[in-house]
């Protein structure tokens, strides 16, 4: 998990220069010659803890990748051998698929409803305030409890009103179902994950002036046409944050699932970060070490991909 | 002196003893660990001094890679029963050490409803025959005759699969044999899951129409809730289910009594486990004061009354008979060696062995999944 936390360092890393080049373009040539070494020492903590603590592990992680290691004791390199067994093991490319899904499904669930609260937050609704703190109760509460409530109401409550409605796939806990897990899943995460992104939601959408839907409104324009043309240009950017945060946590899920499901029924909703922390828990080091390692590589790759699609198109509001 | 012990039920119970134990001397002082995570001791060759902990398979590998001290000097090391110590051996050693000492057995069997079964007229039954006619019994008086919590797969696992499977095959002579083959396991090697696991398991199938229908959405307390209240005969879980049953003060009796997995009642035998055992680091920064306080927890008067509580059985020559009515129907099973350690525990852990049963249990066809247990097992050989 260590590993995915430096690929999000690496793109505020990347973010920085721009948004440093167009604060001050006059002072910029004078600046870039002499800088102030006070910004060296403010650097400094962070880049320490950043390397101790996250590059090196991931680093140390990488290197045991290539032994038979068990976390401690006596080990011994065994080359390439963890790799090819990973490329053999259908339960490894399971949780890769499921995961992939699972993530681009709930990230697309989470955002919809979190941009269309976000709007309904903003606008002159009564008890605004009242409404906001609401929403975001979900995002205060630990994954697990929230995974532990939820597998209760999916077992017994869903069911009895599936039941009493005689609609049959609701009558039995659609956790107990091989295809049909990991819908549950999706909305738990997605339940517990919408306040956080409703909340960039609302801070973009605060930032948009007044002046433009009132133009709008002046040239006639319907409120599908404002939302298309105004609001959603001008939040591209928190939509960009969103996703690429969403999608970035949901690749790690973990917590939501091993208390709703355990990677169940079966191994179907077993993901990534599961199998790489039960070899963790099951003397596996070495061989989810290696596990790892590719799902950094495919994580980079996304994140390159995510940042290509979306590159300058983004806008952070007025 | 750091002692680490985990098991949750009993913390309180082990901090009262640490406490007054270092009042009663002052050669050395004990903290009583009980969240570290042991994994990451290892690693940080920062381990606890001594442990009192459930033996299993994750910490074996403590023991296999020579990360534990040899107890074999000391005088408690001898008043184990053999047949106990033998248990340890069951996993992987190193150089013939003795590197723990059995503290407290669970076992564990069928859960059964006393008065239920005395209101239908049913026996206990001491034939795979008679169990298939018990719940036969049952069914007809509308009384669920097994109850499933499959949603949980260590329940799976450690009732239905080790039960029927311990019962039925000399799992310790299978994983040996199996380990031995390594990476040839398959379809073809001398023993592999599909060729040796096969029958037992749909054996174990024939038992899923008596289980409750909701089995599998069902949950460990939704378990317990239910014997407790008495919709279910029987239950295949251990003494840890009895202690929570026993929290919903209800009036019902229960029993313990051996799945019957043949036609010989010669072959009953219950499923055990060391629930608990004593073992001390190699990296310890105090050896004698972790033997101290480990010949201390060894005294009779504190390790009988403390297996008594838990509703375990005591290790040494020397321990009483258990007198729990729910558990006592054990005690000759376990005085004659008439024992198995369930054979679930013998999967490594890195290979999702509770995930398939569940998906067998299901519903999905058996052979199929075998043949992945088979290629895990070889895969795990071939990088090993």
């Amino acid at each position: 998990m260590s590993v995915q936390t430096s690929t999000a360092g690496r793109r505020r890393e990347s973010r920085a220069p721009a948004t440093a080049r167009s604060a001050a373009p006059a002072s910029a040539a004078r600046r870039r010659r002499r800088v102030d070494p006070i910004y060296y020492a403010f650097l400094f903590p962070a880049l320490a803890v950043f390397t101790l603590a996250i590059t090196l592990p991931a680093v140390i992680g990488f290197f045991y990748s290539f032994t038979n290691s068990v976390g401690f004791g006596d080990f011994e390199f065994i080359g390439l051998r963890n790799y090819i067994a990973l490329f053999r093991d259908p339960n490894i490319l399971q949780a890769y698929l499921f995961t992939l899904g699972f993530a681009l499904v709930t990230v697309i669930l989470a955002n919809v409803l979190a941009f269309a609260l976000a709007v309904a937050l903003t606008s002159r609704i009564r008890f605004r305030t009242t409404l906001r703190t609401i929403f975001v109760i979900p995002m205060v509460i630990s994954g697990i409890i929230i995974a532990f409530v939820f597998k209760f109401l999916f077992a017994n409550s869903l069911p009895a009103a599936g039941q009493a409605l005689g609609i049959g796939v609701l009558s039995e806990s659609i956790l107990a179902n091989e295809n049909l897990a990991w819908i549950g899943i999706v909305i738990v995460t997605a339940w517990s994950t919408i306040p956080g992104a409703m909340l960039i939601y609302i801070a973009g959408l605060v930032t948009i002036p007044d002046e433009l839907y009132e133009a709008a409104a002046i040239d006639g324009a319907s409120g599908w046409q404002r939302l298309q043309r105004i609001t959603l240009p001008m939040v591209s950017g928190f939509i960009l944050i969103n996703t690429i945060l969403g999608f970035k946590g949901y690749l790690n899920a973990y917590d939501v699932i091993v208390g709703l499901t355990d990677g169940g029924p079966g191994t179907a909703t077993t993901s990534i970060a599961m199998s790489i922390f039960k070899g963790f828990t099951g003397g596996d080091y070495g061989y989810q070490m290696a596990n790892a390692a590719v799902f950094f590589v495919i994580t980079v790759i996304l994140a390159g991909i995510q940042l290509r699609l979306t590159a300058g198109k983004a806008s952070f509001g007025a | 002196m750091s002692f680490y012990q985990s098991k949750r039920e009993v913390i309180p119970h082990f901090s009262d003893l640490i406490d007054a134990f270092n009042r009663e001397q002052s050669d050395f002082t004990y903290v009583h660990d009980t969240s570290t995570n042991l994994q990451a001791g290892f690693v940080r060759a920062n381990p606890p001094d001594l442990a009192l902990q459930n033996y299993n398979h994750e910490m074996s590998r403590f023991m296999e890679r020579g990360a534990l001290s040899d107890l074999a000097d000391l005088p408690e090391a001898g008043r184990i029963r053999p047949e106990v110590l033998e248990l340890v051996d069951w996993y992987p050693g190193y150089e013939n050490r003795t590197s723990v000492i059995p503290y407290s057995v669970a076992a564990a069997s069928v859960i059964y409803n006393k008065q239920l079964f005395a209101e239908h007229d049913v026996e206990i039954p001491t034939t795979w025959d008679e169990l298939l006619s018990a719940c036969e019994t049952f069914q007809a008086a509308d009384i669920t005759p097994l109850y499933g919590t499959f949603s949980e797969l260590w329940t799976i696992t450690q009732g239905l699969f080790d039960y029927v499977v311990g019962g039925l095959i000399d799992s310790r002579d299978f994983f040996a044999r199996l380990t031995e083959v390594g990476e040839d396991a398959g379809p073809n090697s001398e023993v592999s899951f599909q060729k040796n696991m096969l029958e037992p398991i749909q054996q174990m199938l024939e038992l899923l129409p008596y289980f409750n229908k909701d089995a599998r959405s069902r949950a460990y307390g939704d378990g317990n809730t239910a014997m407790a209240n008495g919709t279910a005969a029987m239950y295949l879980q251990g003494p840890w289910a009895l202690v929570e049953i026993e929290k919903a003060e209800t009036d019902v009796e229960l029993g313990s009594f051996p799945l019957p997995v043949t036609d010989d009642p010669e072959d009953r035998k219950i499923r055990v486990n060391i629930d608990l055992s004593l073992w001390i680091p190699e990296q310890a920064d105090q050896h004698e004061g972790a033997r101290q306080l480990l010949q201390h927890l060894m005294l009779p008067e504190i390790q009988f009354p403390y297996n008594e509580l838990a509703l375990a059985f005591s290790t040494t020559d020397d321990a009483p008979e258990v007198t729990d009515p729910r558990i006592a129907e054990m005690q000759p099973y376990y005085d004659e060696g008439r024992f198995y350690m369930g054979p679930s525990t013998l999967v490594p852990p890195t290979i999702p062995f509770g995930n398939y049963m569940q998906a067998i249990v299901l519903g999905a066809e058996p052979e199929p999944i075998l043949a992945q247990i088979d290629s895990d097992f070889a895969r795990l050989a071939y990088r090993a």
